[in-house]
Formats: structure tokens, C-alpha cells, sequence
């Protein structure tokens, strides 16, 4: 049967074709077998315990160039020193990363990992909250640090997420999570790093939650555009209005939704509005101006059409459809792909984010990469990913970059982690050497020593 | 549309009629007879008496109905009812062929007795012998100068028997002129009629093809019945398939109604499979595929009913405008024009108009867009007559022929022409009368007693009038003005603070062409007589507005007739050669750097170093480039109408390759990243759901073209979650879905016993052709290959196991996100799998999903390919593939994946997924590794033939945005009244 003549032909290529990292993999894999397949998803790592200084590398500092054959020199979590003739402090582990890349670890700007587990079971996901406005719902307390998408985002170069709800107009805080720890307390590097304001849609009425305007029930009593418009406003007067109430004299009660949103009124902490739509990104610019707030774009998908405001203003975007389709007929099959080279080319600040769902965290290397193909400089692709979220959520002081004083949360790899050629071979996160196994391993290993059983049986 | 209900409210004051050939009619006459004269002469008028024909001041003589003569010269019978028609023009009354007239075809409580299983099914239906047409819509037909039309039913897939009738106001039994003309069929169900099977237009037209079997089975099974003696017990009684004989075996016609444009090419298919004689009613978009048109020619039937333009209220509005769209909106009133050009012939229906007041605009934008005004006329006239088979009787006005005439006061096709009366069977309807007295004009009246002098000045729409009088030497307006134009009676109010009184005086008064007697009652209670003379008449009038600007936009026609589509199939080269690149052939040869591919009229030549060249090869320099076979998706859903027939829950008889699409925006996208060849899937509805199609990205191409050819058969079965989850349809569970397919195996077998058996003996009825229980056996001969949807290791597992209890094996699983689990026993059983790279978690049974699953096929020997199940997804399969460096899988494995394993999991690696000598020259010519995410497809090539290029596609863009904006001001002019299109 040519069913079978097919399947022992290339069974025969394929055996013949193991790559150089396949048999490295696999010899590593027959070693560690017996505790890897107790071991669930990886284990979360130790604190730092001792100074590491891993030598010989090319160091993709981000903020202060290449510095190729470097050293960087990390203590306590923190960056200690990074250079190409740095001293090694006494009592340090040396690693040798000759010939390797070093890059600081990715940043996901918009993601769920942590509080989504299964797309269609409801009950394992916690994204959206009832009503229309949850300033105050604060994921980081709702991570799950067993997550399987956890490991599976570190291991393709993802070691920060910011964790966002989602939903309503107001949906609430993101939370910068490193992606390591015991508990989301050992993960949070910031609980409340934004608020996101969800605008409305233009093209339809709002639906589910319980607005100003009471918005369930037939599709002509829900709140139109302008009406949602109108209730965020409203929203944000009345917690202008109680942030002069609490600071005044007077006894005023403690509101948990107004009082979440004084750091984003105080412009402490950004406000996210998720708009694609042109129509929805300029009238979120004209909100955010007359809010006098401090105004990202999540979404973005045309947002070439108003980038030249967007530059003026200096507001930045996190894109999250580089790999979307065109959205309408006569655009290039291109327009996603190049979107963020051409707001880049007009001066807008671009951070990338796939926003695909939280066992997708691990695409955000190629969301990024896509960009880089159609145009984005390489650099600029490693930023919208690292250095760029990192500053838009007010959290560059830690990490986006390679600098003394920073967090030592960075990637070990074989080349420009936004390829598929190159492999991420190790990951820190504050220090912690972390532990590159993840789900996908771990079935891997187990279905392996299934084949060979089997197989052995079989021949 | 207010003038429209004038003109029914006038049609009705003519007096109903009786006919007076009493000898042919059943029904009794009650109290007296009413003998109107019936002999009519119709003089002075233009006559075109047929298309491109005319006398000048000729004289129409009509008795009982029938045109007694014509001609210049005729003088008026003794006797006849004269009616002066200088400055008109008359033409044969206009027939239309496919006229909706408000038949009620709905059975009120599902149809009763034998009629058919499917409701959809109602061939019995007749609207000859149900003819009870909506007397509004009739009239409103008729005002448009129609005097006979194809009635046609409105619901279901088979509808029914539409018949000719006419549209005089005579009884229902004396307007049917051809009862059950032909048999109507649409490619949609009517939910009218319920939400069952089927439920997609591949579902449809298995039905059709499964009734037009059981049409001809019926009738020989009958045959059989009697011819025995009755030995045994009947075969079933079904109405609906005893009125499909006649058309199911070529000889009454079937008419099609279409909705798009690949519905043409539908028809024809079935055309050819079984021969009918078919009609189409065409949807508008004819001009799109005038090259199908003009070749295979079936009477056809085309509406007017040109689409709005796209709202453009703001700039979104214009951005979101589709360029197909905007393209239809401008080009459709051309169609008529354009079916004209490429000499197809065409009947021209009102059906589909939102109103009948849109019919003679839309006519006569169709001759400003280069429509013939005789075409035109023989749209209407003659060619609905010569289809209906009553061209003897209707289509011209010629001696012998029914009077059927409309007259029209000046050119039918001016802006403004007004059509005065419909005649039908000789008798005279009123559509637009004209004003017996026009009291416009100026009026210079005096008191009868004297004394009192006043000019009257009557202006405005008959309507709608206002005016003035000058009165005590002043000038003043009328407060009311109203005609009485029947009566002939003016009325009028004035103030009369001019002559001193103060108040209101009202006047009523008598007017015919020149003279005006009439009193007016004073605010002081006198009366005053007054009488006078007009002294000038009206002016103005019903006269042509002022012609509008048309700007001319020369739009190339291309296929798809959308963003992106071609003036013509990329030209084929003899030979082309590939230069110095390096050239991943996916074959024997592996990867092979500084390579040539030679490539000689769509196959693949040779893979190799410095390569000689025959003689005017189109020489590629690749220096730097990778080159690699064209990419192969096994799964996507894009390129086809519809996905899931979910109206049962075994549906192999469905066939994607019915109801492929080439207005697929898609097809170029996977284009333009390298994929050159997708299997199309029907959704995951079913336990064994729809046949599948390969289709290669020929895109330009109509949808035949795109057919991969010589390919094998496949079918869609489905696991797990999806097929269970239908409420209230067998099954709910992964036990009940593994015993439903299991029962079906068994079934055709049982089938297949029934058919030897008889075919052996010829004993009893004959056993009935059922393309489920065919396809089947053909699963189970493997000449249909599986390829099942599934998650889970079990499910999966449990199929591979029961499809070798019944003696065949299960191609391939498909998404298979557990397959890894079952790596060894796939193996064993010579399953392949079709996986993706990275998808999980989306849903319970996708949670164990690991990349590493292709790298443990691979390793255990599946043969494994991966497959996107989504559109974007498939026009990136090389960044796909690329994922799975990451797991370990070699670089040439990798593409593998998505090259020749695509092809071998579906068994067409004879063909594509390689570059070997023989093989289809179907490749990419890649801008660096074509497993890098920094790389871009730069040339596609499918059979040899560029379809795909980078310079190429930056051009096209720029004019796609050129033409859509150019599409969007027309749209934005049009809208501000300044043009049309």
C-alpha cells in the first residue's frame, strides 16, 4: 500500500536527518530522563547566591550598543557591570558564553499568561470581570504560578509579562509578572503598572456589563458610541472628583474602583486604550488630551492613518497584530507585516505584542521578527520588545535592557532571539538561573520513552 | 413613487372587463352581459413593431384582442373605437421571465401527503394551477408596459412548476398562457421551509444532484412495479419526484436561479453531469465571466436591480469601502451592455428592483453604459417570447399577434418618457392619463356685472399649483389653488384688502381650453359671477430634465473581479531557468548551493550546477536567494462558499469541489508567502463530514481552473468535541460518534449486497443510486481517502482501530494535538498526521498540546506534515515550519513539513512537494533562508507560471489604492447628485 511505502520512506529520511541540536538535545534528554518525567513543569530557581559573570559573549545591551566578546556581571539579581574588559568579581561562577548572544529578556506588553489557562473552559480563565468598570481588578494576586504557559513563554525568550484583563470599557490593571517564582507574590515586579481603558466600538452598541447606561438586554437599549464615549468620561470626572474629596478635609468614604485609578489620574502610571480603528485611536487621543492623562495605544491596526499625530503628541503604541490579515480587500498582503516599520518610519514609539492569548506569550519573538522581514531596522524590533514596553509601563528602571543597576532578568541564545534559527539556551529572571523545561518538553520526554518502549517491541 | 399611486388609483377607474367570447368560457354569466366594443384603432402613433423596426404615423387595428393589422395607410374599421395617438410611440407589450408575483408557496402546515422528504424539495408545486398572483404587484407590473410574464415560485431548492401568464385584470382562469413551462430550482434553501438538510451550498447541490437521480429511479421503479403485476409492494409515492421526470431527463427545462457568479458555472456543471436542459436567471454579475457566457449558451434571464453605492459618510467609511464593491457598483449597470458585446443573448427581468419606480431609470442607465436600445427592447420583447415559447402570439406587434402594446408619449428610452397606457389582450389600461384640462396659464377674467376687472396667473405642478391674482390694481398671491382637471374646474382663494374688503374671497370656476366661467363668494357674504379668457398657456410641462454628467472610469476587467485580480493568466515559458541559488529540492538531491533550476513548460526539469540552458530560456539570476518547491497546506477553509453541511450528521455525498470560490482575496495573500497548493476541508460538523479539494493558487483562474487534477479523493471525518456538540443530533458523545460512523460502514455494505444482488437477478424494484451509501463504499476501498479531524489519542485511535476491522486504512489525522501520544501505533498502521506547529489550549481537548509533536512523528516515521486550519496562518507556512527548529527537528525536516510531507500526507507527492524532474514547477524564489523570520517570498511560481512577485505586487498596490480612490469619489459625487455612474 503506498500508505505505507510513503511512511517507510520517510521514516528512513527523517532518521537520516537529525539535526546537530536534535542528537545534543536528545543525549541530554536520555540522562535526565528518569527525574525529568517526575518533574511536572519546571521548577522555580533559587535566589542568587552567589555573584555570575558570564564571559565572552556578544551583549546586546540595548540602551548602550553591541559590545561584542563582553562580559556581564550580575549580583544579588542586579546588574553589577557590563563591559568588554570588566573585572570578575572573587567568588563569582564563570560561565563561558563564548560565541553566544546575550539579550535581555523579552517583555510581553499585553498578555494573559497566568490568569487564562484553556480558551473555551470558562472556569479556568479570570480575564474579565462583571461591569463596565473594574479600575481596581489587579491580576498579579490572580496569577496562577503552576500555569503550563508560564514555562512554555520563558522557554522561546518571554520572561516578562504584562498581565492584563480585558473586557468592559474600564478592565482594569496590568501587572508586570516575572515569569518565575513559587507564588504570583515571588513574580510581581509591579501589581499595578497600568489601567486600561477599553474604548468602545463605533460600528455596533456595547454589550455585556452593567454601564451607565445599563448595556445587556435588547441590541437597541444597549449604550451607542457616543454614550460609552460619554460614560468613561463621566467615569473619570466623578474619580477626579473623589480623588479632591479624599485629599480635602472632609470624611469621604472609600471608593475601591475610584481609588484605583488615582496613580493613572495622578499620571503615575499610564492608561492603556485598546483601539484599532482609526476612528477609535483619534477620538481615544482627543479623550486622553482633554483627560490629560498619560495616553498608550494597545491595538494599533490603523494607526497609520493618524502616526504623524501620533509622533506630535508622542503617543506611543504597542502594536499587537504584526501577523494579522489585512482587513480589508484592496490593502497589501503585507499592510500587518510592515505596520510597524511605517509607524516606526513616522516617528511614532512602538512596543509589539501579540495579544494571541496566553498559551501564545511564546510567539512573541516572531511577532517582532515578522516586522524585522518587512522592514523594521533589527534593533528597533529587539526594543519593541524589550527596552520599549519596558519604558511605556514604567518599569525600565528594572528591566528592557542590559545595564548596571538593572535586573538580571536576560537570555542566553545563539543569535537574534526574534529568528527561528536561533535556539534561547538559558534565561535568567532577577539572577536566577531558571529552568528551561517546560509542558512541551515535558511530553516530549515522556512520549520519546513511549517510542522507545515501543518501538523496541516493534523491531 | 407618489406619481406611481396616482397611476394605480387611475387604473382602477377604467371599468373591469367581461369577456365577450362567451363560447370559450365555463363560467355562467350573472345578471346582464356587458358587450363592449372590442374593435380598437390606434392612430397617428410610431409604431415599432419590433426591435430596430418602425412605421411612422401608422395606424394599429385590433379586434377581439388580436392585431387585425398595421400600417401606414390602415384607416380605422367602421365601428372601431379611434384613438389619436400622434406624438406617441408604441411597442409590443414587454414580457417578463422571471416575475415574482406575490405567490403564496408556503404550505400553511407543512406540506400534506406524499410529497417529498426534504421540504425543500417541492417540485409538485405549481404556479399555474395555484395561480393567485397578488393583484398589486400585477398592476404594478403591468404599469411598467409588461402584458405577460413567467410566474415563478419562491421557496425551497427544487420550488416548482412556474407557467407564462398574462397580466390583464381577467379571470384566473383565462390568463394562463403556458401552464408548467419549466421547473425552478435554486443553489440555497429557504428557511421558510425549516433548518435542516441542507444547510450550505455544497449541501444543496448534493440534494440536487441526489434528486435528479431519484427523478430518473422513480420512474423505473414504477415501471418495474407495474410491469411485474404488482408482484411485490410498491416503491414510495412522491409528487415532487413525479414532476422532476420530464426535466431530469432533458426535456422540460430547469431554471436556475443564481446568486453570484460562480452559481453560472455551477449550473453548468450540472448541466454536463446529467444533461438537463437548464435556464439561469442570472444575478447581474454576468459580465464577469462573459468568456463561460458566450461559449456554453443557456437561455438567460438578467436583472436590472443595480446595487446602491456604498454608504461614505465619513473617511473610515471610505477606507472600509471594499474595492470589489466599489468595482460592482460602477460596472453593473454595464452588464447588460457587456453581455451585449460578447453576442450573449438576454431577457431582461424586473425582479430583484427594491421598487418598480427604479425599473426605467436603471433601463435607460443600462443604454447610456452602452446597452443598444433595440437590445434593449428585445430584452424585454422578443427574446422572453422566444424563450417562453410564445413567440407566435407576443414579442411584436404584428398582424396575428395578441395586443398586447405599450404607449408611450415620446421615446420609451428618454429621460422622462411617460408610458400613457398598457394594453393587454386588446384591452386598454391607464397608466399615466393626462390632464384633461391644464388650467395653467394666465387668465384675464372680468365681473359679469362689471365693474371689476382681474388677471388671473395659475402656475406650479397640476399637483401641487400656486398662483396669483392682479386685482384693484394690485398684486396679490393666492392662498389656495386647486385643479379639478376630470371635471374641468378650477378653485381658487385671495385676499381682498385691494379692493377694500377685508377678508378672503373664494372662486370656483368652470375652464376648458380657453374659456372661464365661474362666482366667487366675497367676505361679505356677496356672490359676483365672473367670466374671461386664457391669454397664455402653460408652460413647462412633463419635458426631460437636463442630462446628467456621466465621468467615465475605464475599468480593466479582471479575475477576480476584486482588489488584486488579473487581466490574464500569467504566461507560461517554455523554459525557465533558476540561477546560482541555493535550491532546497525537498528530493533526493537535498540542498544543493550555487544551484540552477530548469523548468520546461510547467515540470520541473533539473536541479544542478551550472545547468545548460536551451535557447531563449527566461533566464532568473538567484545569486544569494534560496529556492525552494511551492508550499502545501493540507487544511484551510478559505477558497470555498460555505464550510460545514451540519443538516445530518454523515454527509459524504457533499463535495467542496462543488462550490470552490475564485473571489478568494486569500488565494493571492498565500501567494505572496509562498503557498502554491491548499486541500481544502469541510468543517468539523460531522462524524464523517463533506468530500474535500486541492486547489493550486491559479490565482486569475474561475474555480475548474484551480482544481488540482489527477489527485486523488478525500473525505472529512471529525472527532472529539465538534461533532458532538449539535444539540438534539446524534451524537452527544465520542462513543455515539465512533458507533455512528461504524453503523454507516456497515450500511454500505449492506448497500452494496442489495445492488450485486439485483444486478444479478433484476428481481424487484430497482435498488436506488445513493451518493452517501456510494461515497462510503468508496471510503472503504480507500478510493476516498480519510482525513479526520481529532485531538485526542483515543479518538483517534479508536477510528484507526474500526477502520481495520471493516479491511482499509485511515489516511491521515488532522490536527491530531494528541497524535504524539500514538506515535508508535500510527506508524505500525500507516497513519499519517498533519499537525500543527504550535496551536494549544484553545479548548479542553487541545490542553496537552506540545510543539515537539512533529519532531515525535518524525522520529517515530509518520509520515507528518504541518497544516493551519486558518487562512493568515496559511500564507506563512515557512515561518511554521521554522518553529519546529526549535524542537530540535532538522532544517530540510522542517520544510519538509510543509513541502513534501504536505503532499505525501494526502498522497500527491507524485506530483508537487519537490523539485524533481516531473514534478510540477511549482517553487519559491525566497529573499534569504526560507525558515528565517527575516525572509520574505520575492517570486511564486506555479506550473512554471509567475503568479507572485514582489516588484510586481508594490506596482499592484499602488493601483489598488489608485483605483479605489478614484472608485470612493465617484461614490462621494454621485451621492452629492452631480453624476452617477
Amino acid at each position: 500500500m503506498i500508505t505505507n511505502e510513503n511512511a517507510t520512506m520517510h521514516s528512513m529520511m527523517n532518521s537520516g536527518r537529525i539535526a546537530k541540536r536534535g542528537f545534543a538535545l536528545a543525549a541530554a534528554l536520555t540522562l535526565a530522563l528518569a527525574s525529568a518525567v517526575q518533574a511536572q513543569v519546571p521548577i522555580p530557581a533559587p535566589r542568587q547566591s552567589q555573584p555570575i559573570a558570564l564571559r565572552g559573549a556578544t551583549i546586546h545591551t540595548v540602551t548602550d550598543g553591541v559590545i561584542e566578546n563582553g562580559t556581564i556581571v550580575f549580583d544579588n539579581g542586579i546588574i553589577t557591570a557590563v563591559g568588554a574588559d570588566v573585572a570578575i568579581p572573587s567568588g563569582a561562577r564563570v560561565v563561558d558564553a563564548t560565541g553566544k548572544h546575550i539579550y535581555p529578556g523579552l517583555i510581553d506588553a499585553y498578555s494573559s499568561v497566568g490568569i487564562s489557562e484553556i480558551g473555551a473552559v470558562d472556569v479556568s480563565n479570570d480575564e474579565q470581570e462583571l461591569g463596565d468598570f473594574n479600575p481596581n481588578a489587579r491580576p498579579n494576586i490572580a496569577v496562577n504560578a503552576e500555569s503550563r504557559h508560564i514555562g512554555t513563554s520563558r522557554t522561546n525568550g518571554v520572561l516578562v509579562t504584562l498581565t492584563t484583563p480585558s473586557g468592559g470599557l474600564i478592565s482594569g490593571l496590568s501587572s508586570a509578572m516575572n515569569l518565575d517564582g513559587w507564588t504570583w507574590e515571588e513574580m510581581t515586579l509591579s501589581a499595578a503598572a497600568a489601567l486600561n481603558v477599553n474604548w468602545p466600538n463605533p460600528n455596533a452598541r456595547g454589550g455585556g456589563g452593567f454601564g451607565f447606561f445599563g448595556n445587556q438586554g435588547p441590541q437597541e437599549d444597549r449604550p451607542t458610541y457616543e454614550e460609552q464615549i460619554r460614560s468613561i468620561r463621566e467615569y473619570f470626572a466623578q474619580a477626579r472628583a473623589y480623588r479632591g474629596a479624599r485629599a480635602g478635609g472632609g470624611f469621604t468614604p472609600m471608593d475601591p474602583r475610584f481609588e484605583a485609578m488615582i496613580p493613572a489620574l495622578d499620571g503615575e502610571i499610564p492608561v492603556i486604550v485598546s483601539a484599532d480603528g482609526v476612528r477609535q485611536i483619534q477620538d481615544a487621543i482627543q479623550w486622553a488630551q482633554d483627560e490629560d492623562v498619560d495616553l498608550v495605544i494597545r491595538g494599533g491596526r490603523d494607526a497609520i492613518h493618524v502616526a504623524d499625530q501620533l509622533a506630535e503628541l508622542d503617543i506611543p503604541v504597542i502594536l499587537t497584530s504584526t501577523m494579522d490579515s489585512p482587513r480589508r480587500d484592496w490593502e497589501g498582503y503585507d499592510a500587518a507585516y510592515a505596520s510597524a516599520a511605517r509607524l516606526h518610519d513616522r516617528g511614532v514609539r512602538i512596543a509589539i505584542s501579540g495579544g494571541g492569548g496566553a498559551a501564545y506569550t511564546n510567539r512573541l519573538p516572531y511577532e517582532a521578527g515578522v516586522a524585522t522581514a518587512f522592514g523594521l531596522p533589527e534593533d528597533e524590533a529587539i526594543k519593541a520588545v524589550t527596552l520599549y514596553p519596558a519604558q511605556f509601563m514604567g518599569i525600565s528602571d528594572r528591566v528592557g535592557s542590559l545595564e548596571p543597576g538593572k535586573d538580571a532578568t536576560l537570555l542566553i541564545t545563539t543569535g537574534n532571539p526574534l529568528d527561528y534559527l536561533t535556539d534561547i539556551e538559558q534565561g535568567y529572571i532577577e539572577g536566577r538561573e531558571i529552568d528551561m523545561r517546560d509542558i512541551h518538553r515535558f511530553f516530549f520526554e515522556k512520549y520519546m520513552e513511549k517510542l522507545r518502549q515501543k518501538q523496541r517491541v516493534i523491531s | 413613487m407618489r406619481r406611481s399611486l396616482l397611476i394605480l388609483a387611475l387604473t382602477l377607474l377604467l371599468p373591469g372587463f367581461v369577456a365577450a367570447q362567451q363560447a370559450n368560457r365555463t363560467q355562467p354569466v350573472e345578471g346582464l352581459r356587458e358587450n363592449r366594443v372590442r374593435v380598437h384603432a390606434l392612430t397617428g402613433a410610431r409604431v415599432v413593431t419590433a426591435p430596430g423596426q418602425a412605421i411612422d404615423d401608422a395606424t394599429i387595428v385590433i379586434r377581439d384582442g388580436i392585431i387585425e393589422a398595421v400600417g401606414r395607410g390602415v384607416s380605422a374599421p367602421s365601428g372601431a373605437r379611434v384613438w389619436d395617438l400622434d406624438g406617441h410611440t408604441v411597442y409590443a407589450g414587454f414580457i417578463d421571465a422571471y416575475a415574482d408575483l406575490g405567490m403564496d408557496d408556503a404550505p400553511d402546515n407543512g406540506d400534506i401527503g406524499p410529497t417529498h422528504w426534504n421540504e425543500q424539495v417541492r417540485a409538485y408545486f405549481s404556479t399555474s394551477t395555484s395561480l393567485q398572483d397578488d393583484e398589486d404587484r400585477r398592476s404594478a407590473l403591468r404599469s411598467l408596459g409588461f402584458g405577460a410574464a413567467l410566474a415563478v415560485p419562491r421557496l425551497g431548492v427544487f420550488r416548482g412548476q412556474a407557467g407564462v401568464i398574462d397580466l390583464s385584470d381577467r379571470n384566473v382562469r383565462e390568463r394562463i398562457i403556458r401552464p408548467n413551462l419549466v421547473q425552478t430550482v435554486a443553489f440555497g434553501a429557504s428557511r421558510e421551509l425549516g433548518f435542516g438538510y441542507p444547510n450550505s451550498p455544497m449541501g444543496t447541490i448534493a440534494l440536487i444532484r441526489q434528486t435528479l437521480l431519484d427523478a430518473d429511479w422513480y420512474e423505473r421503479a414504477w415501471d418495474a412495479y407495474e410491469s411485474s403485476g404488482r408482484a411485490f409492494l410498491p416503491p414510495e409515492t412522491s409528487e415532487a419526484l413525479a414532476s422532476l421526470e420530464s426535466a431530469a431527463h432533458g426535456v422540460q427545462p430547469l431554471l436556475f436561479e443564481v446568486t453570484a457568479e460562480e452559481e453560472h458555472l455551477r449550473t453548468r456543471k450540472i448541466i454536463e453531469e446529467f444533461g438537463v436542459n437548464a435556464w439561469v436567471r442570472g444575478n447581474g454579475e454576468e459580465y464577469k465571466i462573459l468568456d463561460v457566457l458566450s461559449v456554453s449558451r443557456v437561455p438567460l434571464i438578467v436583472p436590472i436591480d443595480f446595487p446602491d453605492a456604498p454608504e461614505m459618510d465619513g473617511p473610515e467609511d471610505a477606507l472600509d469601502a471594499s474595492l470589489g464593491e466599489l468595482r460592482h457598483w460602477y460596472l453593473a449597470p454595464e452588464n447588460p451592455a457587456r453581455l451585449a458585446g460578447a453576442g450573449v443573448e438576454f431577457a431582461i427581468t424586473t425582479d430583484g428592483l427594491g421598487s418598480e419606480s427604479d425599473f426605467f431609470p436603471n433601463l435607460r442607465a443600462a443604454v447610456s453604459r452602452g446597452l443598444s436600445e433595440d437590445v434593449a427592447l428585445a430584452a424585454l420583447t422578443t427574446v422572453p417570447a422566444r424563450m417562453a415559447g410564445i413567440d407566435r402570439t407576443h414579442g411584436t406587434v404584428e398582424r396575428g399577434k395578441v395586443a398586447n402594446l405599450v404607449v408611450v408619449e415620446g421615446d420609451l428610452f428618454d429621460d422622462g418618457a411617460v408610458i400613457r397606457d398598457v394594453w393587454v389582450d386588446g384591452d386598454p389600461y391607464g397608466v399615466e392619463i393626462p390632464a384633461r384640462v391644464d388650467p395653467r396659464g394666465t387668465w384675464a377674467i372680468e365681473s359679469i356685472e362689471g365693474g371689476q376687472r382681474a388677471q388671473l396667473e395659475l402656475g406650479g405642478s397640476l399637483n401641487r399649483m400656486s398662483g396669483s391674482i392682479v386685482i384693484g390694481g394690485a398684486e396679490v398671491d393666492l392662498e389656495s389653488v386647486t385643479a379639478r382637471t376630470e371635471a374641468g374646474r378650477v378653485e381658487v382663494s385671495f385676499p381682498t384688502d385691494a379692493i377694500g374688503i377685508e377678508g378672503t374671497a373664494q372662486l370656483a370656476a368652470s375652464i376648458d381650453e380657453d374659456t372661464f366661467f365661474g362666482w366667487a363668494l366675497f367676505p361679505d357674504g356677496n356672490t359676483m359671477s365672473w367670466r374671461g379668457s386664457r391669454t397664455e398657456a402653460a408652460s413647462g410641462g412633463n419635458g426631460a430634465g437636463p442630462a446628467r454628467d456621466v465621468p467615465s472610469l475605464n475599468l480593466p476587467n479582471i479575475r477576480p473581479a476584486m482588489a488584486y485580480g488579473r487581466v490574464s493568466t500569467p504566461e507560461q515559458p517554455e523554459n525557465v531557468v533558476v540561477r546560482n541559488a541555493t535550491v532546497w529540492t525537498q528530493g533526493p538531491q537535498g540542498i544543493i548551493e550555487g544551484a540552477d533550476l530548469l523548468v520546461r513548460r510547467g515540470e520541473v526539469v533539473e536541479v544542478g550546477v551550472d545547468l545548460a540552458a536551451p535557447r531563449g530560456a527566461v533566464e532568473i539570476d538567484a545569486t544569494g536567494k534560496h529556492v525552494t518547491p511551492g508550499l502545501i497546506d493540507p487544511h484551510i477553509h478559505s477558497g470555498t462558499d460555505g464550510t460545514n453541511e451540519s443538516g445530518f450528521a454523515i454527509v459524504p455525498e457533499v463535495r467542496m469541489g462543488d462550490v470552490v470560490t475564485h473571489n478568494n482575496i486569500w488565494m493571492y495573500r498565500q501567494l505572496a508567502g509562498g503557498l502554491t497548493t491548499a486541500h481544502i476541508k469541510h468543517g468539523s460538523a460531522n462524524p464523517i463530514g463533506g468530500q474535500n479539494v486541492f486547489v493550486k493558487m491559479r490565482w486569475g483562474g474561475l474555480p475548474d481552473d484551480l482544481l488540482l487534477e489527477d489527485v486523488p479523493k478525500t473525505v472529512k471525518f471529525a472527532l472529539g468535541e465538534n461533532p458532538k456538540r449539535r444539540t438534539g443530533r446524534y451524537p452527544d458523545t465520542r462513543m455515539g460518534t465512533y458507533q455512528i460512523i461504524a453503523d454507516h460502514f456497515q450500511a454500505a455494505r449492506d448497500y452494496k449486497v442489495r445492488w450485486d444482488e439485483w444486478e444479478r437477478t433484476g428481481d424487484g424494484v430497482p435498488p436506488r443510486r445513493d451518493l452517501r451509501m456510494e461515497a462510503i463504499l468508496e471510503i472503504m476501498n480507500e478510493e476516498i481517502l480519510i482525513s479526520s479531524h481529532g485531538y485526542r489519542q483515543d479518538e483517534f485511535l479508536a477510528l484507526i482501530r474500526l477502520a481495520e476491522e471493516f479491511g482499509f486504512t485511515v489516511q491521515t489525522l488532522q490536527h491530531g494535538v494528541e497524535a504524539y501520544k500514538i506515535a508508535p501505533e500510527l506508524a505500525a498502521s500507516g497513519v499519517a498526521a498533519a499537525v500543527w506547529s504550535d496551536w494549544s489550549s484553545f479548548k479542553l481537548e487541545a490542553y496537552d498540546a506540545t510543539t515537539y509533536n512533529a519532531r515525535i512523528l518524525l522520529e517515530a516515521g509518520v509520515v507528518t506534515s504541518l497544516h493551519s486550519d486558518n487562512s493568515q496562518l496559511s500564507s506563512r507556512m515557512n515561518w511554521e515550519a521554522g518553529k519546529l527548529l526549535r524542537t530540535g527537528v532538522s532544517e530540510e525536516d522542517a520544510l519538509a513539513t510543509v513541502t513534501l510531507n504536505a503532499a505525501a500526507v494526502l498522497r500527491v507527492d507524485d506530483q508537487i512537494g519537490s523539485l524533481e524532474a516531473g514534478k510540477d514547477a511549482d517553487f519559491v524564489i525566497w529573499n534569504g533562508h526560507p525558515l528565517s523570520q527575516f525572509t520574505k517570498a520575492e517570486q511564486t511560481w506555479v506550473d512554471g507560471r509567475r503568479y507572485f512577485s514582489i516588484e510586481e505586487d508594490a506596482a499592484l498596490q499602488e493601483q489598488v489604492r489608485r483605483e479605489h480612490a478614484q472608485l470612493v469619489q465617484l461614490v462621494l459625487q454621485s451621492r452629492n447628485g452631480g453624476a452617477d455612474r
